[in-house]
């Protein structure tokens, strides 16, 4: 049984169209990748999932049933536009939050602080939210989403706004969350991170699915073509014939070859040339996919509108 | 249910912990109790209770007489004992006069009494000089003792037994009755003005509670969880609580005060500040229908808006029909059961200001009171129906202020 099923969602304000038939299912203990730059419509799906807007065609399916209210206590709903009252205690803020989660005060109480204390913010629990940095304020969101230990855990860009130590000990939390059965769906502009998290994605663009699947299935339609490569010396070797497009910045270059095209056969020719410490063959990177399906769908679209964080 | 009881406790117990609640809750009654004891005070300091005159007299015995007769005598100024000393001058030099004058002008003698023989008869003549021009009950005082005294002595003169005389000009006391005023203007403007500043101030209170959430982005988090009807409701709840104990603290406090024996002799003359318990009830309940009105209405602005400062462009709403109140006052002042004053105190926008002036004023008709508080309730029913659909639209809107059409299409979202 798919925690969330949608099918065929369509969703229009006033003029816009900011969600055209978008259909995905979340599995159980899933990490699960809504892609898309910004006003691509990540917001409005997910807004959709949790009752705050209602589609004005197609069906969303939360644990199997139709929607439901109640059923929302079984989410945790992190928005990616931070949302504390700033003069409250954080103590008092996440018990609030948990009651409203239908928890009752002692056991949000306790919760928040076992929280509190994994991600290393027990000095802060007793303070006005308002005096805490914004590091802060963004693990006591990311707690306030986790208390009531949702079934279906719903991130707005998660790590927007966060310095590297903290984005790893919240993209550890979540792995965990993971691995103990919950299902999660973040939605991201940055396709690197996804790379590694997701069991499942789906990219989309102006409103529409451009590429949905596993990462597995995805990675596999693409051939592995790339080649990185580190040198010093002459480059001229970067005019061989297998090399469908070639980008030099300073002895890194970034390589595409030819369809069917052997890239050990540049190697050999390459060592001739220059000095090779680096080179490496890959598939094409998220970030590549995505571009190439947008430029391929709307070619009017230049590149440059496509947001990179 | 239990959602909308969470949203009102915690915004009930923000806002009445915040100083700016403390302050208004305690500085209001403060203020009020110090009205009425500070002019209680003054008025007891400008009748000061005694007095010092003199009597100036050629004749000593009768001097002698007035001066007993006055020394005995109570005055009667609003139940307050004046205790006047006399001194008495007999037979009075020839610069006399002058040093008389000289003292009243220190202020070491409250007036003087002159006696001279009329210069045509036996009669005397009396001249009282007072020290200032208000001390009218001292002048009273002295003329009634000065009756008393020609009345002994004329009759003495016929030969009435002295017994029979002193019976016969026995004082007569009159015992002041209490009447305390069931209309007063003044606590009906007090009450007036009161209910405005409470209805806009709360009113004001949502929408900015609703712009914090918007601006600090709490909603998101909320509406995950709850309706955007029961975030409005608890909201409007909880802040309407605030205003209730606000509004309890000071009527207990203007109960308290109008107890005291201070403030109810204060009743008893000219300026009557005490509120009365039926005029405490309707304000209580004038208040819960107005500020149900006017923040629905408040809501829904604040939903609209972005910040404080697009707001102040809209509260026009707010205070054009509470000015509008204003303006109607002297109608109602003038006539409170004149049509006029019927139909504009009839509107449910201005029931909470004006029927409740008029309670205070002259009890309108109890049909008249009890269909206020029937169109209130069908107002406010459609302000809410209008103001909880603008609010679920609004409150996930950044950006721009909508335009009318725009808001109007919000109406039919569902």
């Amino acid at each position: 049984m798919p925690i969330v099923e949608l099918q065929h969602v369509r969703k229009v304000y006033d003029t816009k169209v900011a969600v055209d038939n978008m259909s995905f299912t979340i599995e159980p203990g899933t990490m699960f990748g809504l892609l898309g730059p910004n006003g691509s419509g990540k917001t409005s799906t997910i807004r959709m999932m949790i009752g705050i807007t209602v589609p004005d065609s197609g069906t969303v399916q939360l644990f199997g049933q139709p929607f439901d209210r109640k059923n929302l206590k079984r989410v945790g709903y992190l928005p990616e536009e931070r949302g504390l009252y700033k003069k409250m205690k954080v103590m008092d803020q996440l018990i609030f939050l948990g009651q409203l989660h239908g928890l009752d005060a002692t056991v949000a109480h306790k919760r928040a602080h076992d929280w509190c204390e994994r991600l290393q913010i027990t000095d802060a629990i007793y303070k006005r939210t308002e005096d805490l940095s914004k590091g802060m304020q963004q693990k006591i969101q990311f707690i306030s989403t986790l208390l009531h230990e949702p079934d279906l855990i719903i991130m707005d860009e998660p790590f927007s706004g966060l310095d590297p130590v903290n984005a790893s000990l919240l993209q550890d939390t979540l792995i965990e969350l993971r691995t103990q059965g919950r299902s999660i769906l973040f939605s991201t502009h940055r396709m690197d991170q996804v790379e590694k998290m997701c069991d499942h994605i789906c990219l989309i663009h102006n409103g529409k699915q451009v590429l949905s699947g596993t990462m597995q299935q995805i990675k596999a339609e693409y051939p592995v073509n790339r080649v990185q490569l580190t040198f010093s010396g002459d480059d001229s070797f970067l005019r061989h014939p297998s090399i469908l497009s070639a980008k030099n910045y300073n002895g890194q270059a970034e390589i595409i070859l030819h369809d069917g095209a052997d890239a050990q056969e540049l190697l050999a020719f390459a060592i001739t040339h220059a000095r090779i410490t680096r080179f490496e063959v890959t598939a094409p990177t998220l970030e590549e996919i995505f571009i190439e399906k947008i430029t391929n769908k709307s070619p009017e679209n230049p590149i440059g509108d496509i947001v990179h964080a | 249910m239990h959602k909308v009881w969470l949203i009102a406790r915690r915004e009930y117990l923000e806002r009445v912990t915040t100083r700016a609640f403390i302050v208004s809750t305690v500085l209001i009654p403060v203020l009020m109790g110090g009205f009425v004891f500070g002019s209680s005070f003054l008025d007891r300091k400008s009748s000061s209770s005694s007095a010092h005159i003199a009597i100036a007299s050629t004749d000593t015995q009768f001097a002698l007489d007035l001066q007993r007769e006055i020394e005995s005598t109570p005055a009667t100024k609003d139940a307050k004992d004046i205790k006047i000393q006399a001194d008495v001058i007999s037979p009075p030099g020839h610069d006399i006069r002058g040093i008389l004058e000289q003292e009243l002008d220190d202020k070491s003698l409250d007036g003087y009494l002159w006696i001279a023989p009329a210069t045509n008869s036996d009669h005397l003549t009396f001249t009282f000089t007072p020290a200032s021009n208000n001390r009218g009950a001292l002048r009273n005082t002295v003329a009634a003792a000065l009756r008393t005294v020609l009345l002994r002595q004329q009759l003495s003169q016929e030969g009435v037994r002295s017994g029979e005389v002193a019976t016969l000009t026995q004082p007569v006391t009159i015992a002041q009755g209490k009447h305390t005023p069931k209309s007063s203007t003044g606590v009906a403007y007090i009450l007036f003005f009161l209910m405005y500043m409470v209805v806009m101030l709360y009113g004001m209170n949502v929408a900015r509670s609703i712009i914090e959430e918007k601006t600090s982005r709490v909603f998101e988090v909320l509406l995950a969880t709850i309706r955007p009807e029961e975030m409005m409701a608890g909201k409007i709840l909880g802040v309407g609580s605030v205003g209730l104990t606000q509004i309890a603290v000071w009527m207990l406090a203007a109960g308290l005060i109008s107890a005291t024996p201070l403030a109810s002799s204060l009743a008893s003359g000219d300026m009557a500040i005490a509120v009365t318990i039926p005029q405490m009830l309707f304000f209580i309940l004038y208040f819960v229908f107005g500020f149900l009105l006017y923040s629905s209405m408040a809501a829904a602005l604040g939903a609209m808006t972005n910040s404080e400062q697009e707001l102040q462009q809209l509260n026009m709403f707010l205070v054009m029909p509470l000015a509008f109140c204003m303006l109607m006052l002297p109608v109602v002042t003038n006539d409170p059961n004149s049509f006029w004053s019927r139909v504009v105190s009839l509107i449910p926008f201005c029931s909470p200001l004006l029927m409740n002036f008029r309670i205070s004023l002259h009890m309108p008709q109890p049909w008249e009171i009890a269909l206020s508080f029937v169109l209130m309730s069908i107002t406010i029913y459609a302000v809410l129906w209008v103001a909880s659909r603008i609010y679920r639209v609004g409150v996930l809107m950044y950006g721009k202020r909508p335009n009318l059409p725009e808001i109007l299409r919000w109406l039919k979202y569902s």
